[in-house]
């Protein structure tokens, strides 16, 4: 059986630290502890040896995750533009199916005539060019094309 | 993959003043599709008029008549080409195709302008062609009147993508193209 008193003793002493915790202003309190010191005292790294990550994993729901992700906002970040110009396409095509998917898609004996004949024509169009910038002495490199055309490099 | 680290050298000539073999292909075939075809034409008439008449025209290059309607042929020919798409049948081609000086597409007054100034550079023994070679930007004297000039306009880069993938499987893929044409 309990003693009476010390029933009585234990809710004096839960009414003490009731009243003595309304009475704090936990904000001001917080504000006065030195967050970035305190988490410096914390051996982070041992603390996460500690920490079982496949059972954590395991409790997570990624897929409720995933849906709390603003998909649209985070690929609105993304530069698009600047990731396709780091892609290199040769490698990419040597290395996967999407080679055989261009060959099958345009290819043909026709196609590899015409890009056969019009590179033959380039390069010979190239080389008499520089004989005769050569020839006619020209320290000044001669304009490559139309500023519009160069500059928007999309062609007319 | 390492697809993300190497960036791809630029391989394409899209823009660029097109030189004097280019240009002279491409002339070169379109002379020989607007004269096949207008052999054609000669040809076809005179089968309905010997089926109609029942006389037989023969078509003489002296006839003054014929050499009037071949040069309103390929001044029509030339003319309509470059007004329609800034191309004639041999420059696509070869890739290539005529634009206004500034890179602007070209518009058919200009292109009129070009295919009426076109025999000019032929006098003095085609000396108005030397500008191909010679000026800057390529330009003939009769570029020079219409303000135009012609530039590649086939993708470099796409044809070199379509040899690399010709050549990292030819057989995989050239026996699959047989797989597919069989059944």
């Amino acid at each position: 059986m309990t003693d009476p008193f010390e029933a009585l003793a234990q809710r004096v002493a839960e009414r003490v630290l009731d009243l003595i915790v309304s009475a704090l202003d936990v904000d001001a309190l917080l504000d006065r502890v030195d967050v970035n010191a305190l988490v410096g005292r914390v051996e982070i790294n041992a603390l996460l040896d500690r920490v079982d990550v496949s059972a954590l994993l395991e409790r997570a729901d990624v897929n409720e995750l995933l849906d709390r992700v603003d998909v649209a906002a985070l690929l609105g970040r993304v530069d698009v533009n600047d990731l396709v110009r780091r892609v290199d396409m040769d490698s990419l095509v040597e290395q996967t199916d999407v080679g055989a998917l261009i060959a099958r898609s345009s290819g043909g004996a026709a196609t590899e005539a015409l890009d056969a004949a019009r590179s033959q024509a380039v390069g010979l169009d190239q080389f008499i060019d520089r004989w005769v910038q050569r020839g006619l002495r020209r320290k000044q490199a001669t304009p490559a094309g139309p500023p519009a055309l160069l500059n928007g490099r999309a062609g007319p | 993959m390492s697809a993300a680290t190497r960036t791809t050298r630029p391989v394409t000539s899209q823009g660029h003043y097109a030189g004097s073999v280019s240009r002279f292909l491409a002339y070169a075939i379109d002379i020989a599709a607007s004269s096949g075809v207008f052999a054609l034409a000669l040809a076809g008439i005179s089968y309905v008029v010997s089926v109609v008449t029942g006389r037989h025209v023969s078509w003489s290059k002296e006839n003054i008549l014929v050499a009037i309607i071949f040069v309103a042929w390929e001044f029509a020919y030339f003319g309509y080409s470059w007004a329609a798409n800034g191309k004639t049948f041999g420059m696509a081609a070869l890739g290539v195709r005529v634009v206004r000086a500034d890179g602007a597409t070209v518009d058919p007054r200009h292109a009129v302008l070009r295919a009426l100034a076109f025999p000019l550079s032929f006098l003095l023994f085609g000396l108005g062609f030397a500008g191909i070679l010679v000026q800057r930007e390529h330009r003939a004297l009769h570029d020079l009147i219409a303000g135009t000039v012609v530039v590649y306009a086939w993708d470099a880069r796409a044809a070199r993508l379509r040899f690399l993938a010709r050549e990292a499987e030819p057989g995989a893929i050239r026996a699959q193209l047989a797989g597919d044409e069989r059944s």
